[in-house]
């Protein structure tokens, strides 16, 4: 069994039918991606499968273990995290704490009353570390709100992966970036292949096409084509659908 | 005022230099009050609002949830307080403790019913349940004493060991209320910059974030309206020991309306230290103005709508911003809580 | 049941003046997506200012008021049906420009700011006019009882049921069959539409807000001798209304008259049995209208809900 599988998901909203018998599957170690266009049902896929919506019908698996219909912060408690495509940050708070708040490590004790956080030097460090990771090591002490927007990208995913996730997914993280942004992001995401099983929903095919093992194309609220990029690139589906193009 | 850029090893100690401040202020009090012009009585008054507001500010400020009707818990504290007094023993720590225990448990069960709300719904049931308990201490005569509500609420004594303390003396009494004004500022200081505080903050900042972080963010709510309604509670025994007495007025929209313009006012959106200045201002408005003009609650919530309008973070915004004229501040913090 | 006919008669009564003030209060929230919590505060105003012109207390004293309190009783109440609802919507179009700096901010300071007014209005009221509860005399035409099918009604309140269902019926011709309805209306459903096609967002709000009150005053005055005049009496207001819309949801103005129609009946109903607690079976409503369902009978989802 895959690390984390979906099976059969079906979703309507009032009487549109969203999501219509997906399945999905991403292996362990693998960037999967998630590509269509707009209106396709993958942005609700991708909401179902990370908890924010419940299934009407079907199940999706996490190491085994049914998760379909369970909260969010029980999804993210058992290991799964995602990033936001409209950035979902701590406005208020310094840089390092958007990804203090993020660590196991400090969730473990949320219910603590007296215990004086910055004063935890193991877990300032963690999440410097973490910062350095996304490029904002030498920003941690800053207002988030005062970053640029790329550099708020990189805080955001930043935020997901503190939580030291088994699975991370990522909502279209290129959203609104230029093309040295995106670049810097592509780097990124090369840098964690190795230590990470990343999900992402993409719009932009030359990034996708250029980091996923394997890619779901989701039209119709179903899965019309997968495979691995060069198998994408030759399948008529997806050039018909004038997802083609590419160069 | 203290800002994200300040966030350094002295913050989430015990003590801190503005608290000193403080209590060189509240400690002295009793020997230069009535030089200028003021009495003992406001010490009281003011100690027993500074409690009721800083446990308030915990929820309105740091969590984001505007309670419009929280006189109802200092209000439950201050008959629970009475009610002992009267129908079991007179007995100091026995009625303070059924003061925050009351509250406690009205906290904990409008807590529940609201706690999933958020915004102006989570405001208007506040106020629902506010003046639910108002009409209820008007309506049960029998339990509150009606409209004049219970009366001759005793000060019992304080016995210390070593010494027998009568509490009639407003002294005195100053003093036993100024130590849990103490406990209670370390307390919720710690409790702001530990983990419980950490993740109420991120809850008001971003309530979707922290669930999809793990945050079981019904039950943080949900406990913060609880520890809010118990330092209530507690400020209620206080208040019936220090007026002799437990009225329905207390609960009413009214009261409720002034702990949420004080705390503005103060800074509480901002700062720790907001609703002390808050309430400061509070009294020394009523006092002050007051001895001039009948209208002075009205330019006070007149002053409140400005603020709200121009300047919600208050009183400790605007002397922040002094700060930085004179160049003590680098720049400008944004709206929010350190 | 025959017993239980005053009870409804009064209810109904209560309820067609809440729809007047629920209409008022659902087309500001519709537009403005703020909720108004002195709208109670307006009304309440409106109730007050006809004391003015009905009892002359404060101008007693003077030569003008000597001469006004001259005047037959009918007439007074007649120029305070009309200036009551004027100096209501007045006031509405103060609070409005108010809001103005909130407008674009999170939801919690429009919130604060008419929370705030409502306490204004309140102390002002108190400051004007005491803290005690006080009496609205009423014409003789419309005072005192009359004997229908061997029951007993209340003259004024059969007035107040007639009078209010004509402004009901009013508002409803203003909103469907004049082009400032239809603006308002439209206002109602998608205030950025509006904008979008060219209205003046700000004098549509203005206008919206000073209607609405003018409504709220309007009531105001007709409740006051049913209901008194106390400082608290905006509160006592605030939450029946806020009950109305949420049940028949934000900006419908059928859902406004049904609720209100509804929540009057309920109201009347425990009357009948268990009268000191009749008003707050009404927070006792809101708490298991909210703690539920929160989107209304007829609604739609609004800005509130973020």
């Amino acid at each position: 069994m895959a690390l984390f599988e979906a099976h059969n998901l079906h979703k309507r909203f009032g009487a549109q039918i969203v999501l219509e018998d997906i399945s999905l599957a991403f292996e362990e170690g693998q960037v999967s991606g998630i590509m269509g266009p707009n209106g396709a049902g993958k942005t609700t896929c991708f909401n179902v499968l990370t908890g924010r919506y419940k299934p009407d019908r079907g199940s999706i698996h996490f190491q085994g273990r049914d998760i379909a219909g369970l909260s969010p912060q029980r999804i993210a408690q058992l290991g799964i995290a995602r990033s936001f495509q409209i950035m979902n940050l701590f406005d208020q708070s310094a840089v390092i704490e958007n990804v203090l708040i993020a660590l196991p490590d400090f969730r473990a004790r949320r219910h603590h009353p007296t215990q004086a956080v910055f004063n935890d030097r193991a877990l300032l460090d963690e999440a410097q570390s973490v910062l350095q990771l996304v490029g904002l090591g030498g920003r941690c002490w800053e207002p988030s709100a005062a970053l640029s927007y790329g550099d708020r990208r990189a805080l955001e995913i930043g935020v997901a992966l503190a939580a030291r996730p088994r699975i991370l997914f990522l909502d279209e993280p290129t959203s609104g970036l230029g093309a040295e942004g995106r670049e810097g992001l592509l780097n990124l995401i090369r840098s964690l292949k190795d230590d990470y099983t990343i999900v992402m929903i993409e719009h932009d095919m030359d990034f996708l096409f250029r980091l996923a093992d394997h890619i779901s194309v989701v039209h119709w609220g179903q899965v019309i084509a997968e495979g691995n990029p060069a198998e994408l690139m030759a399948n008529k589906w997806v050039q018909r659908s004038a997802l083609g193009g590419l160069s | 005022m203290m800002t994200l850029s300040d966030i350094s090893e002295r913050s989430s100690n015990w003590l801190t230099p503005p608290m000193g401040l403080v209590a060189m202020i509240a400690v002295s009090a009793p020997f230069w009050l009535e030089q200028v012009g003021l009495y003992q009585y406001l010490g009281i008054e003011i100690a027993i609002w500074l409690i009721y507001a800083m446990g308030f500010n915990l929820l309105f400020g740091y969590s984001g949830l505007h309670s419009f009707g929280h006189g109802a818990y200092l209000g439950v504290g201050a008959y629970a307080f009475g009610l002992f007094q009267v129908h079991l023993e007179v007995s100091l720590w026995g009625g303070l403790l059924a003061a925050v225990l009351a509250a406690g448990l009205a906290g904990a069960l409008v807590g529940a019913c609201v706690s999933h709300r958020r915004g102006i719904y989570y405001a208007l049931l506040t106020i629902a349940f506010g003046q639910v308990f108002w009409f209820s201490a008007i309506k049960l005569h029998w339990l509150t004493g009606g409209e004049d509500g219970l009366l001759n609420i005793p000060r019992p004594e304080l016995w210390l060991g070593f010494a027998r303390i009568d509490l009639n003396d407003n002294r005195a009494f100053y003093y036993f209320i100024l130590a849990f004004l103490a406990l209670t500022i370390m307390l919720l200081w710690r409790i702001v910059h530990a983990p419980f505080g950490r993740v109420l903050q991120a809850i008001r900042q971003n309530e979707m974030r922290a669930r999809f972080l793990g945050y079981e963010v019904w039950r943080f709510k949900w406990a913060a309206f609880l520890v809010s309604a118990m330092f209530a509670g507690l400020a209620g025994g206080l208040f019936a020991m220090a007026q002799q007495s437990a009225y329905p007025d207390v609960m009413s929209l009214h009261q409720s309306g002034l702990i949420v313009m004080m705390v503005l006012v103060g800074g509480g959106l901002v700062s720790f230290w907001g609703p002390v200045l808050g309430v400061m201002l509070y009294f020394i408005a009523r006092d002050f103005l007051g001895g001039l003009t009948e209208t002075w609650l009205l330019w006070y919530g007149l002053l409140f709508m400005a603020l709200v309008m121009f300047k919600p973070e208050g009183l400790a915004g605007l002397l922040d911003d002094l700060k930085q004229k004179l160049g003590v501040r680098a720049k400008a913090p944004s709206l929010g809580l350190d | 049941m025959t017993l239980l006919l005053p009870h409804l008669f009064n209810g109904l009564t209560l309820g067609l003046l809440f729809a007047l003030i629920a209409l008022g209060f659902t087309l500001i929230v519709g537009v403005m997506e703020v909720i108004n919590l002195a709208h109670g505060s307006l009304f309440a105003l409106g109730a007050y200012v006809a004391l003015v012109f009905l009892g002359g207390d404060w101008l007693a004293e003077t030569a003008l008021g000597q001469w006004w309190a001259s005047l037959p009783l009918a007439g007074r109440y007649v120029v305070a049906l009309v200036f009551g609802p004027l100096l209501a919507g007045t006031a509405g179009m103060i609070l409005e420009f108010c809001l103005r700096p909130t407008y674009g901010k999170a939801p919690l300071y429009g919130l604060l700011l008419t929370f705030g007014a409502a306490l204004v209005i309140e102390e002002l009221i108190r400051l004007l006019w005491g803290t005690g509860e006080q009496h609205l005399p009423l014409p003789q035409d419309i005072n005192g009882a009359v004997l229908l099918g061997g029951l007993i009604f209340s003259k004024y309140k059969l007035f107040a049921a007639g009078f209010s269902a004509l402004a009901v019926a009013a508002v409803w011709l203003f909103l469907e069959r004049t082009p400032y309805g239809a603006i308002i209306k439209a206002g109602a459903h998608d205030s950025e539409m509006v904008r979008a096609l060219g209205y003046n967002l700000g004098r549509l709000r203005l206008l919206v807000f000073g209607f609405g009150a003018g409504l709220a005053g309007l009531a105001g005055i007709v409740m006051a001798p049913i209901w008194g005049l106390r400082p608290h009496l905006g509160i006592d207001v605030v939450i029946p209304a806020f009950l109305i819309i949420v049940l028949g949801g934000v900006g419908s103005f059928w859902g406004a008259v049904i609720a209100a129609l509804l929540v009057g009946l309920a109201i009347g109903v425990t009357g009948a049995y268990a009268s000191a607690w009749s008003l707050m079976s009404m927070y006792l409503l809101l708490i298991a209208v909210l703690g539920f369902r929160a989107r209304g009978l007829l609604g739609r989802k609004s800005a509130l809900e973020s």
